[in-house]
C-alpha cells in the first residue's frame, strides 16, 4: 500500500500544532518536527523552515520560552517550553479547532 | 530569561549574538536530519543535500528568526530599563525617608527657590515679555509732548491738530481720567471712568462683548451721551441684564445711554476702569491744559522715522497759533511703543527681584548638594561594594541621580504649589506694585522655566555628589574605614568649596536687603513738613448738573460749619491736593523779574488750591508776609491773584532776595492778570517722600470748585471721627459720593507700600540664604569634628589646651566663611551699582551696610562653627579614645 501524499497545512494551524507538540514537555525544533510527523502518521507535512519561523514568532509573543540545554547526543540545543500564556493559547486554539472541524463535518455530512 | 531573575551584570544580547545563536540552532537541525537520513542508508553527501532540500528556505528563515528575536530583545531591554529605574526610585525613596530631616530641608528650601523664581518670572513674563493683548500690538504707540527731561500728555488743542493733520497713522485716540458720580436713584457712588475719543476702542482693536463700539456720532459736540461699561460694573450695578443696553444710566446727574459692555478680559489700559464715555471735543480757547494720553496705530507699511518726523512737523506748524498761551518752542512731540509706556519704570525692581529669587534657588541647591555629599560619603562603602560586584560607574551614578530626581520632583511639587499661590496673590493684590499683574498665568514659557529649574536642581545637587560618590578606585573606598582616609580629605575640600560659595552668594543678597531696608528707614524718617497725626481726608464730588456754582459754594460753607461743629474736630478745610503724593495740578509760570527766554521751558511746580483754614490745619509756619484769606478766593477776574509760596520755592527762585511781592504770569497766559506772592510758609511733601522739595505754590480754592478733598484735624483718633464726618456729608446730600477716605498717616504708609514690599521680599530671601549658609557651615564643622575626634582626643590626653584646640577647629570653618564673605562683598560692590535707582538716602556702596553685613555673616557663622567645636573639646579624651 502506498501512502497518500502528505496534506498541505491548513492555514493558521501551524502554531496550534507546535504548541500541542510542546504540551508533552520541552524539546528542540528537530524533536517537534519528528513528533508531529509520528503523531500524524506522516499525513501532515510541516516544512522545517516554517516550523523554525513559528518557534521564533511564538517566542517573541511570549507563548514559548527558549533555553540552551545539552541535547540527547550532548550538543547544545535550543529547547522550547510552553509558558503559561502558551498553555492558555493552546487550550483556546484546540477548542476553536474542534468547533471548526465539527462544523465542517456537519456540513459535509449533509451533502 | 525574564527580567526578574537575570544576573545583575546582564546587559542584554547584541545582534551578533542573536545571529550566531540562530545559526547554531539551524545547524543542529540539519545535522540531526542528516544523521537520520544516513541511518536509513543514504550516503552522507546525499543526506546533507536532502536535509537542506527538506528544510526549505534557509536564508529567509534565518532572516525571519533574527527579526523576531531582535524585536523581542528590544522590548525586553526597554522593560528592564524601566524596571531598573523604578527599582532605583524605590530604593532611593526608602533611603530618603530614612533621613527625613535632610530630605525635608532639601525639598522645602529648593521648593521655595523654584516657587519664588517661578512667580517672579511669571510676573515678568506677563508684564515685560508678553505683547499687549490688543490687535497687532506692535503697531501701537503712545504720543506725548517731549520736553526733556519730561514727557507730558497732550492738550485738546494738540489732539485736534494731530487728528486733522496726521497721515502716518491708521487712527489715533485719546483718553483721560474721568471720575464720575453714578446714581441708581437712591445712593451715589464715585466711579472710575475714562473720557475717551470715540476712536479709542477701534485703535486698540477691542470689541465690546455686548452692544456696539462708539461711533463718530458719539464724539460730535452736542450729540447724545453714550457710555460703554466694564463687565464688572455691568454685573454689579445693572445685574448683568442685557435689557439695560440701550437704556440710560445717571452719571454726574445726566443720562448716558449704555451702548456696550466690554469683554471680561481687558487690556492693561482698561483694567480697573468702571466705564468709558466719549469726549465731545470742542476747540479750546488756549493751548493747555495737558491731560490727554494719546494712543495711535501706525499704518501697516508705515515707517516710524517718518511718523516721528511728521509729529515734529505738525508741532512746529501749530506752534505760532498758540503763542499767546504757550511759549515753549523747545518742546516737541514724540512717541514710544505702547508696550514700553505700559511697562513704565519697573525694570529695575523686576530684575532685582528675579536675581534675588534665583540666587536663593542656587543657594538652596548648593546646600542640598552639600547635604547629599555628606550622605553619599557616609555610604561610600555601600556604593563601593556595589561597584565591586560589577555595577558600572554609570549605573551607580544613575542610582544616585534617581535619588536627586525624587528630591527635585518633591521640590517642584512644593514649587508649583508656591508659584500658584504667589501668582494668585499677585493677580489679586499686585496691581499697585507692578503692571499687568492681572494677566499673570503659569503656562507657556513659565512652565518651561519650572521644568528647567527642576531639572537644573536635580543636576546641580545630584551630579556633584553622584560623581563624588562613584569616583575613586574601588579598593581605596573599601579599605578606608571612613575615617582619616584620603577620601575624607577630598570630601572636606568639596564641602568647603560648596559652603564657601553659599556664603559668597548669600552676602550680596544680604547687602541688597540691607540697602533696601536702610532706604526704607530713610524714607520713613523723611520730614513731611507738618504733624501728620490725626488728619482725616476724603474726596467729595458735586454733580455739576445739580449744583450751580453758587449752590456749590453754599454747600461747601455749610459742610465746613457742620464738620467743625462735630466734637473732637478742631479744624476743617478744603484742598485739591493731599500730602505726601497726591497733586491734582502742576502749573507753569513766568516770573516778572526773571522771564524765561523764548524757546525755553517755563518752571513747573505743584499748584495746590486750598481754603484759608488749610495752613492752620497742617500747622504750617508763616515765614514772611501773610496767609491767604477768604476774600482772596472771590477777587474780580481782573485783579492781581494772590498766592502763597513755600520756602523751597523761595530758595529756588529768589535765593537772596525777598519773595513777597514778586509777580508772575501763570499757565503760559500772557494777557491774564498778574499772580502775586503774598506770603511764604514752610515746606510740605506733595510729590512723594523720595522727591526733593522743589517749591510749591498755594492758590485760593475757588468757592465753586466741584471736586475737592475735605481735610479734618481731630483731637482724637481720626478713624473714630469718620462716621460723624460721613453723617455730616449725608445730612447735606444723601446722594453724594464720599470716597478715597484716608488719614494722612495711612496715605504716607500707602506711599511706602512698594519699597516696603520689595524690602520685605528681598530681606526674607536674604534670611533664607543666610540660614542655608549657616546650616552648610555647621554641617561641615560637625563632619570635621567627627573625622578628627581621635586627633582631638589624643591632643587633649597629651595635655593640649582646650582653648588652642577650639581656636584651631574654629579656624577650619572661619577661613571658608571669611573667604566666601569677602568674595560676596566684592560681588555686591559690583552689583549694587545697578540698583541705585531703587535707593533713597543711602549710597549703593554704603560702607555701614557692607560692614554690618560682613559682621553679621561672620558672627552667625562663628556661632555655627563654635557649637560643634565646643562639643568636641568638651568631651573627655578617654571617651573618644575608648570609642576607637
Amino acid at each position: 500500500m502506498t501512502k497518500p501524499d502528505p496534506l498541505p497545512l491548513v492555514q493558521g494551524t501551524l502554531d496550534l500544532l507546535v504548541l500541542q507538540a510542546l504540551a508533552s514537555g520541552p524539546t528542540h525544533g528537530y524533536g517537534i518536527a519528528t513528533l508531529v510527523h509520528q503523531r500524524t502518521d506522516g499525513h501532515i507535512a510541516i516544512e522545517d523552515a516554517a516550523l523554525y519561523q513559528a518557534l521564533h514568532r511564538l517566542d517573541r509573543q511570549g507563548l514559548v520560552d527558549a533555553e540552551w540545554r545539552p541535547s540527547e547526543n550532548n550538543r547544545r540545543a535550543r529547547y522550547y517550553t510552553l509558558t503559561p500564556d502558551g498553555r492558555k493559547r493552546l487550550r483556546e486554539e484546540t477548542a476553536n479547532w474542534r468547533r471548526y472541524a465539527r462544523a465542517v463535518d456537519a456540513l459535509l455530512a449533509g451533502a | 530569561m525574564t527580567a526578574a531573575h537575570r544576573p545583575f551584570w546582564y546587559l542584554g544580547r547584541r545582534p551578533a549574538d542573536l545571529r550566531s545563536e540562530i545559526d547554531e540552532e539551524l545547524r543542529l537541525h540539519l545535522d540531526m536530519r542528516t544523521e537520520e537520513l544516513v541511518a536509513r542508508g543514504m550516503a552522507v553527501e546525499d543526506a546533507r543535500r536532502e536535509a537542506l532540500r527538506q528544510f526549505g528556505d534557509l536564508p529567509g528563515t534565518r532572516e525571519y528568526c533574527r527579526r523576531q528575536d531582535e524585536d523581542k530583545e528590544h522590548r525586553m531591554q526597554r522593560a528592564l530599563w524601566i524596571e531598573d529605574l523604578l527599582q532605583d526610585l524605590r530604593i532611593g525613596l526608602r533611603g530618603l525617608l530614612r533621613a527625613p530631616m535632610t530630605t525635608l530641608t532639601i525639598v522645602v528650601t529648593v521648593g521655595l527657590g523654584i516657587g519664588a523664581t517661578t512667580v517672579i518670572f511669571a510676573a515678568i513674563d506677563a508684564a515685560l515679555l508678553r505683547s499687549l493683548p490688543y490687535a497687532d500690538p506692535g503697531r501701537l504707540v503712545r504720543i506725548h509732548t517731549d520736553a526733556p527731561p519730561n514727557r507730558f500728555p497732550f492738550s485738546i488743542a494738540d489732539y485736534l491738530a494731530l487728528r486733522s493733520q496726521q497721515t502716518q497713522f491708521e487712527q489715533i485716540a485719546a483718553y483721560a481720567v474721568r471720575v464720575m458720580a453714578y446714581t441708581d436713584g437712591t445712593v451715589a457712588e464715585r466711579v472710575q471712568g475714562r473720557g475717551v475719543s470715540w476712536t479709542y476702542f477701534s485703535v486698540l482693536g477691542v470689541k465690546p462683548a455686548i452692544g456696539r463700539d462708539f461711533t463718530e456720532e458719539d464724539g460730535k459736540p452736542g450729540g447724545p451721551l453714550a457710555v460703554i461699561l466694564s463687565r464688572t460694573f455691568w454685573q454689579q450695578h445693572l445685574g448683568g441684564r442685557a435689557d439695560r443696553i440701550g437704556k440710560p444710566i445717571q452719571l454726574d446727574g445726566a443720562g448716558y445711554t449704555v451702548v456696550g459692555v466690554l469683554p471680561e478680559a481687558v487690556g492693561p489700559l482698561e483694567r480697573g476702569q468702571d466705564l468709558f464715555v466719549p469726549v465731545q471735543f470742542v476747540t479750546p480757547p488756549r493751548k493747555g491744559p495737558f491731560f490727554l494720553t494719546v494712543v495711535a496705530r501706525l499704518k501697516r507699511d508705515g515707517s516710524r522715522a517718518t511718523a516721528v518726523e511728521e509729529l515734529h512737523a505738525i508741532n512746529r506748524r501749530i506752534f505760532p497759533l498758540w503763542r499767546a498761551s504757550y511759549q515753549d518752542d523747545k518742546a516737541t512731540w514724540g512717541m514710544v511703543d505702547l508696550q514700553s509706556y505700559v511697562i513704565g519704570d519697573v525694570r529695575a525692581i523686576a530684575t532685582l527681584a528675579l536675581f534675588a529669587v534665583a540666587l536663593v534657588w542656587l543657594i538652596a541647591c548648593t546646600n542640598a548638594s552639600n547635604l547629599l555629599v555628606a550622605r553619599v560619603t557616609g555610604r561610600r562603602r555601600e556604593l563601593a561594594v556595589r561597584a565591586a560586584l560589577g555595577a558600572s560607574r554609570g549605573r551607580v551614578v544613575r542610582y544616585l541621580l534617581a535619588e536627586s530626581l525624587l528630591l527635585a520632583v518633591g521640590a517642584a511639587a512644593i514649587g508649583v504649589a508656591l508659584a500658584r499661590l504667589g501668582a494668585g496673590l499677585l493677580r489679586e493684590f499686585g496691581a499697585s506694585y507692578f503692571p499687568r499683574t492681572g494677566e499673570i498665568v503659569i503656562d507657556g514659557p513659565v512652565l518651561w522655566l519650572l521644568v528647567g529649574l527642576t531639572a537644573g536642581s536635580a543636576l546641580l545637587f545630584g551630579l556633584v555628589p553622584a560623581i563624588h560618590g562613584s569616583g575613586g578606585p574601588v579598593e581605596d573606598s573599601l579599605r578606608a574605614s571612613g575615617r582619616s582616609s584620603t577620601g575624607a580629605v577630598s570630601v572636606r575640600r568639596l564641602r568647603r568649596i560648596l559652603v564657601g560659595s553659599q556664603f559668597a552668594i548669600a552676602t550680596p543678597l544680604l547687602v541688597v536687603a540691607g540697602l533696601l531696608l536702610a532706604s526704607l528707614n530713610q524714607l520713613g524718617r523723611v520730614d513731611l513738613g507738618f504733624n501728620p497725626r490725626n488728619v482725616l481726608t476724603g474726596g467729595i464730588l458735586l454733580p455739576a448738573r445739580q449744583y450751580s456754582d453758587s449752590r456749590a459754594g453754599a454747600f461747601w460753607d455749610e459742610l465746613q460749619r457742620r464738620v467743625e461743629a462735630i466734637p473732637g474736630v478742631s479744624v476743617a478745610a478744603f484742598s485739591d491736593a493731599r500730602p505726601p503724593n497726591d497733586v491734582n495740578n502742576f502749573n507753569n509760570f513766568d516770573l516778572e523779574d526773571a522771564p524765561t527766554p523764548s524757546g525755553q521751558s517755563q518752571p513747573v511746580v505743584p499748584w495746590v488750591s486750598v481754603t484759608p483754614g488749610y495752613f492752620q490745619l497742617l500747622g504750617l509756619n508763616l515765614v514772611r508776609g501773610r496767609l491767604l484769606d477768604k476774600r482772596d478766593a472771590v477777587l474780580p477776574a481782573t485783579a492781581e491773584q494772590p498766592v502763597v509760596v513755600d520756602r523751597a520755592w523761595v530758595r529756588r527762585f529768589f535765593p537772596d532776595r525777598a519773595a513777597v511781592g514778586r509777580r508772575m504770569r501763570q499757565g503760559g497766559c500772557t494777557t491774564c492778570p498778574w499772580t502775586v506772592v503774598v506770603g511764604v510758609v514752610s515746606e510740605v511733601k506733595y510729590v512723594g517722600l523720595d522727591q526733593p522739595n522743589l517749591g510749591t505754590i498755594y492758590a485760593p480754592l475757588a468757592p465753586q470748585t466741584h471736586a475737592r478733598y475735605i481735610d479734618v484735624r481731630t483731637s482724637v483718633d481720626p478713624s473714630r471721627m469718620l462716621p460723624a464726618v460721613r453723617t455730616a456729608v449725608r445730612g447735606l446730600d444723601a446722594g453724594l459720593p464720599f470716597s478715597n477716605v484716608a488719614t494722612i498717616d495711612e496715605l504716607v504708609d500707602r506711599s511706602l507700600a512698594r519699597p516696603r514690599s520689595l524690602s520685605v521680599l528681598v530681606a526674607t530671601l536674604a534670611s533664607v540664604a543666610l540660614l542655608l549658609s549657616v546650616i552648610g557651615v555647621y554641617g561641615v564643622m560637625a563632619y570635621y569634628v567627627q573625622q578628627h575626634a581621635k586627633d582631638i582626643g589624643i591632643r587633649l590626653a597629651l595635655g593640649g589646651s582646650r582653648g588652642d584646640l577650639f581656636r584651631l577647629i574654629i579656624g577650619q570653618g572661619m577661613t571658608v566663611v571669611t573667604g566666601g564673605v569677602a568674595l560676596g562683598l566684592l560681588a555686591a560692590l559690583a552689583a549694587t551699582r545697578a540698583m541705585s535707582s531703587l535707593l533713597f538716602g543711602v549710597g549703593a556702596a554704603d560702607v555701614r551696610t557692607f560692614a554690618a553685613v560682613a559682621v553679621l555673616m561672620t558672627v552667625v557663622a562663628f556661632a555655627a562653627c563654635a557649637l560643634p567645636a565646643r562639643r568636641a573639646v568638651g568631651v573627655h579624651p578617654a571617651t573618644v579614645l575608648r570609642d576607637e
